[in-house]
């Protein structure tokens, strides 16, 4: 520790702290222009600093170490005088025009100006022009004014460093520096992501979102309230803050990097710019009631239509839309080589409204009252409960509403109706990989942390995952952890961007990783790289398993993935070299018929090398959507109470009921049925409650799930718009955005955060936690909540997970579960002793490759995969209704082989018809290298050409997952 | 500037044979864009940005940084240029001699009109530059890698003729 004297206060400071440091932890302001916290250190801008006794000079604050007896004064008069003259040259190529009004400082710089008492000289004797830069014409998101900008190069920085992605740059230099986009200004062609990073650090707003400038103008300086609350869409559980106006949130910021949260303050381009489909026009703000329900003598009688044509509308079903022609699609860089791509050539697009809510979708409904709606919802319910017992009634709860909600709607569910026939859609998600990680460890969610990932592991290995879109604040950290030099090594079917900067890209054959993981586990025995201690404390079974892989030899498991032995053994010597490997997965593993197997497979692997249970060892399948964990976590699955309890188990049935103050023998012992199970020809259901769920564009052969949604007896919907599903309600309930209440989610890292609210929901709009209380209450479970704590105030008295959660520890960076206790800090990794199975062993299963169901061949030569872009969000409802979102992604495509595109003749733009045995869409043609000849993708956001029309229905055995991943198709050009 | 709607890679065959040459002297990739940014001058004339991404892919760096370098040095063209590029030093000695008559002789001759054009006829484009060595010799100036002495107005025609056919030596 080094000692020294700031402004006369006494300090201490580690050793390597900076004179910045050390003042700023002790509360001593010092100006910053050009550093950044988190940013590499360049002391360009001079403005920082400070006299120290015995210096000759003034040294840079941001830059010095911090030595043993200094004496710093941070406000001497040459510091000040410093400081003005700084201000003083960089206001010459600034404009005056708001400083000369006399108005508040617009952003830091100005500030400075103000607190250092520096005028400008009068316009007229300026001599200097203005800056100036790539302004990124039309650009929906991020704008430049580079007359403002003062050359301190911290969104240069940020780009390169804190994203890893490298747009910006400073160019000719010399009389006219200036800030660069890529080599024409194209952000596209720089690879930009638009994740907004150089916005938040610049300190002038040279750099700035455009669409809150355009909408709210002047309004933005003067706003009502910033609420901290957790982005919306994927798992990584950002969090960010809201900036209210007149109850519309006008635009959000990233915390502080000096803040703890998961993101460490990064947002990507969804985080920052994807919110305004919360004040978008088709916000429903009334229940609706389908026409033909009418009240007589106290009770809802159905007057309407036939059964048969009940539930139909004047739309197009999504069948029908997937017929239809689409615009070309623009093109984009992304996997291109450089000679494929356009010179000077920007597009622009605009999106007005393309996907808004057709106006006859509304026809069939008409406005009711809440005590409408409540009424019909609990009558039906209670109805069809007594006719046809609890196997007749079903629920989807939501991974996208709080903790709070999902956990009082499996409670109405299972304490009121007696059905656990509760799901949502981790269904599709990671359903298998919790299957496998429960047959082998017990347990349901990640073991480790992110930071962890980043900051502490040496080898990185990712199966499935293109964590650098569907994760893009993760995929940045990991991006970082390659950059420090930890090991990259990427095993998936497309050459997604991790793949191409991976140390070993893997680039399998679809469906053959139980394959590769056994061969990679098989090299591993054989040069003896496993871990003996681990395996002789940990594990059971490990003769089934060497026996098991014995024949998957690296040429044996070449033949099958078609990746080359060579590269099969480099990846297992890298995996099992470690020291410190994390695992990755997401749906490139768990979307398959087989599926859990390939989870169990990478389990072996995982735990035959010992890469579990330590800092830096971290088993992390990333959970896809920002409360998909927490949904399951509150039992909004069919097998278990909230915290895994098993509902076959009559203790956790006993305690539940009591708690919920009903009778035990009213609630099931007997597991519910799932997701894929409960829509489909066959089943008993025939009424089903669904909260903040789009079935009809994320299930597989949406051809017949619509049709069994325009058939079920009773159907209500919980949403925020009027869905493709929610069109076939009886009842459509308006729930609120995740800016309109309070609550909590839990991360893909089992990170508990709670989140603010910052603006009401639209109209008569309710919270989604305050409509299920108030059918809780009318279908007469008692319900007494009045706010979302108190919900959480059961939830840990019933989750011993959960038992040290309350809102007030939550606030600031959440909580890790397990938090068993009030003073427990909670849990960054998990297993370090044991793993929670009755015996404390790992259950290794040993598994063997067995093909997907649907194989390519003649009449369907091409494989098909699904999956997100980095600019939608699942089904769409949301991102399509973001203008700048949509705007980047405005119509379906379909990425193909340059190969195949030009065997096909066709090119960027053209549409093509993809037809699979189940259906066909038409949809616009990508060109692009990530995808391996005869392959091709087709992301699943766009209802007017439904990638899940094709899919295969076919489910997984153990977690009833469809194999959505693989559908063999074939593609004509129109 | 406008170029070609498909872009043609310069680093194939020899060219890409150089650079891979001059990779592997340095520990790192990035090691080796000045030189990269001198074959492209060396095989296009200029430095087009398609080839600023090319190198970037290359040299697994980003296209805003090649670009950064290369509007550092002046010496790269970032404009086409004529077939024959011409450097006039105008320093004050040379002034003091007549340089500026000799640029002015120059841009005449060839068609250029101004410092920094192409001639229509694509053959010349002329810039002035600091200090070439060559005080005792006014004016220098350099046509292409040709170093040229005691240039006068008068026999800038004569110059101008001798590599408007072709790029003549010496």
């Amino acid at each position: 520790m080094n000692r020294a004297t700031i402004d006369g206060k006494t300090i201490t400071a580690p050793e390597g702290h900076t004179i910045l440091d050390a003042a700023t932890e002790s509360g001593i302001e010092i100006p910053t222009l050009c550093w950044y916290p988190g940013l590499s250190v360049v002391g360009n801008c001079r403005i920082c600093l400070v006299s120290v006794d015995g210096a000759e000079k003034l040294i840079p604050a941001c830059a010095a170490p911090i030595e043993d007896g200094m004496k710093i004064e941070t406000r001497s008069p040459a510091a000040v005088d410093n400081r003005r003259s700084v201000l003083s040259l960089l206001l010459e190529r600034y404009p005056t025009t708001n400083l000369d009004a006399g108005a508040e400082p617009a952003n830091i710089f100005e500030s400075y100006l103000a607190d250092y008492g520096v005028k400008p000289t009068t316009a007229n004797q300026r001599e200097l022009p203005l800056r100036s830069g790539d302004e990124r014409p039309d650009d929906p998101m991020i704008r430049h004014d580079m007359s403002t900008c003062i050359l301190c190069t911290r969104c240069v920085r940020a780009c390169e460093e804190t994203q890893v992605v490298g747009v910006l740059d400073t160019a000719e230099r010399g009389g006219v520096t200036q800030i660069i986009v890529g080599t024409d200004g194209d952000p596209d062609k720089a690879s930009c992501t638009w994740c907004g990073e150089c916005v938040r650090v610049c300190p002038t707003n040279a750099i700035f979102e455009f669409l809150p400038r355009e909408r709210f103008g002047e309004e933005l300086k003067a706003t009502d309230k910033v609420a901290r609350s957790v982005c919306p869409f994927c798992g990584v559980g950002c969090q960010i803050d809201l900036h209210a106006k007149d109850d519309t949130i006008v635009r959000v910021t990233s915390p502080a990097p000096t803040e703890i949260t998961p993101n460490d303050g990064s947002t990507c381009v969804k985080g920052r710019f994807g919110y305004d489909f919360t004040s978008h026009e088709d916000r429903l703000n009334k229940p609706l009631i389908r026409k033909g329900w009418e009240k007589e003598n106290d009770r809802w009688e159905w007057r309407g239509g036939t059964d048969s044509l009940r539930r139909t509308g004047p739309w197009q079903t999504i069948e029908g839309e997937g017929a239809t022609m689409k615009p070309a699609a623009p093109p984009r860089r992304q996997g291109k080589r450089l000679k494929d791509l356009p010179l000077l050539e920007r597009t622009a697009e605009v999106s007005a409204n393309r996907v808004a809510t057709p106006i006859d979708w509304y026809e069939p409904f008409r406005e009711a009252t809440w005590e409408e709606a409540f009424e019909l919802t609990a009558q039906e319910l209670t109805r069809i409960h007594e006719d046809d017992g609890p196997d007749g009634l079903a629920v989807f709860a939501s991974a996208k509403c709080t903790n709070e909600e999902n956990y009082l709607l499996q409670r109405l569910f299972r304490a009121r109706f007696g059905t656990n026939n509760i799901d949502h859609c981790t269904r599709m998600c990671h359903a298998t990989s919790v299957s496998a990680m429960s047959d082998t460890l017990a347990t349901a969610a990640a073991s480790g942390s992110m930071r962890e990932v980043e900051h502490a592991s040496d080898v990185i290995f990712i199966a499935g995952a293109n964590t650098a879109e569907t994760h893009p604040v993760f995929g940045a950290a990991l991006k970082r952890a390659h950059e420090r030099g930890a090991k990259l090594v990427v095993a998936d079917p497309r050459k997604v961007e991790l793949a191409a900067r991976a140390d070993v890209h893997l680039q399998m054959t679809p469906g053959t990783d139980v394959a590769l993981f056994n061969g990679m586990l098989n090299h591993v025995f054989a040069m003896q790289l496993e871990d003996t201690d681990f395996i002789t404390k940990r594990v059971k079974n490990i003769d089934a398993i060497r026996q098991s892989v014995e024949p998957y030899t690296p040429e044996r498991a070449s033949a099958i993935t078609g990746i080359p032995a060579e590269l099969i053994r480099e990846a297992a010597e890298i995996y099992a070299g470690g020291p410190n490997t994390s695992t990755l997965w997401a749906m490139g593993l768990t979307q398959h018929l087989r599926g859990h197997d390939m989870v169990i497979s990478l389990l072996n692997l995982i735990l035959c090398c010992g890469m579990i249970g330590r800092w830096g060892a971290a088993m992390m399948p990333v959970r896809g959507q920002n409360n998909v964990q927490g949904a399951s976590d509150m039992g909004a699955i069919p097998f278990v109470y909230p915290d895994y309890q098993p509902v076959a188990d009559p203790a956790n049935r006993e305690k539940f009921s009591r708690a919920w103050g009903v009778d035990p023998e009213t609630m099931s012992l007997t597991p519910g049925m799932k997701v894929t199970e409960i829509a489909k020809k066959g089943s008993p259901v025939r009424a089903l409650y669904i909260m903040g769920e789009n079935p009809i564009i994320s299930d597989p052969d949406i051809a017949r799930a619509e049709e069994w949604f325009s058939k079920v007896d009773f159907l209500a919907v919980q949403d925020l718009f009027l869905t493709e599903t929610a069109r076939y309600a009886d009842v459509v309930l308006p729930g609120a955005a995740f800016s309109e209440k309070s609550g909590t989610y839990v991360n893909t890292e089992r990170r508990i955060q709670v989140t603010e609210k910052a603006v009401n929901p639209p109209g008569e709009a309710l919270a989604d936690w305050e409509i299920v209380t108030e059918i809780s209450k009318r279908c007469g479970l008692e319900s007494p909540f009045e706010s979302p704590d108190e919900i959480m105030e059961e939830i840990n008295s019933l989750a011993p997970s959960w038992t040290g959660v309350s809102y007030e520890r939550l606030k600031g960076a959440g909580l890790q579960y397990p938090v068993p206790a009030m003073d427990h800090p909670g849990t960054s990794f998990l297993f370090p002793e044991t793993f929670p199975t009755d015996d404390g062993l790992a259950n290794l299963h040993p598994v063997e490759y067995a093909p997907p169901d649907e194989l390519p061949d003649d009449e369907f030569p091409y494989v098909m995969s699904t999956g997100r872009q980095l600019y939608h969000w699942h089904t769409g409802t949301m991102t399509r209704r973001s203008a700048g979102l949509d705007q980047r992604e405005p119509t379906p495509t379909i990425e193909i082989n340059p190969e195949d595109a030009a065997e096909l003749g066709v090119k960027d733009g053209d549409l093509v018809k993809v037809t699979s045995k189940r259906n066909s869409i038409v949809i616009s043609t990508r060109t692009s290298f990530r995808v391996a000849p005869k392959q091709v993708f087709v992301p699943f956001h766009f209802r007017e050409a439904a990638a899940n029309l094709l899919t295969n229905p076919v489910l997984e055995s153990h977690a009833k997952m469809p194999e959505l991943k693989i559908t063999a198709v074939r593609i004509e050009p129109v | 500037m406008q170029e070609a709607a498909e872009y043609q890679s310069v680093f194939v065959g020899a060219a890409r044979e150089k650079l891979d040459d001059i990779m592997s002297r340095y520990p790192t990739k990035r090691a080796a864009l000045l030189p990269a940014l001198w074959i492209v001058q060396e095989e296009r004339d200029w430095i087009p940005e398609g080839a600023m991404i090319e190198i970037a892919e290359l040299l697994d760096i980003t296209a805003a940084q090649v670009k950064g370098v290369a509007t550092f040095y002046t010496m790269y063209h970032k404009h086409p240029v004529g077939e024959n590029f011409i450097q006039v030093c105008t320093t004050s000695p040379c002034n003091v001699c007549g340089a500026e008559n000799v640029v002015k002789a120059l841009l005449k001759e060839t068609g250029c009109g101004e410092l920094g054009a192409t001639s229509p006829d694509g053959k010349f484009t002329i810039t002035e530059v600091e200090c070439l060595g060559a005080c005792g010799f006014a004016t220098p100036i350099m046509v292409n890698d040709d170093f040229l002495d005691s240039v006068t107005m008068e026999t800038v025609p004569e110059v101008v003729a001798r590599y408007r056919d072709g790029k003549a030596t010496g």
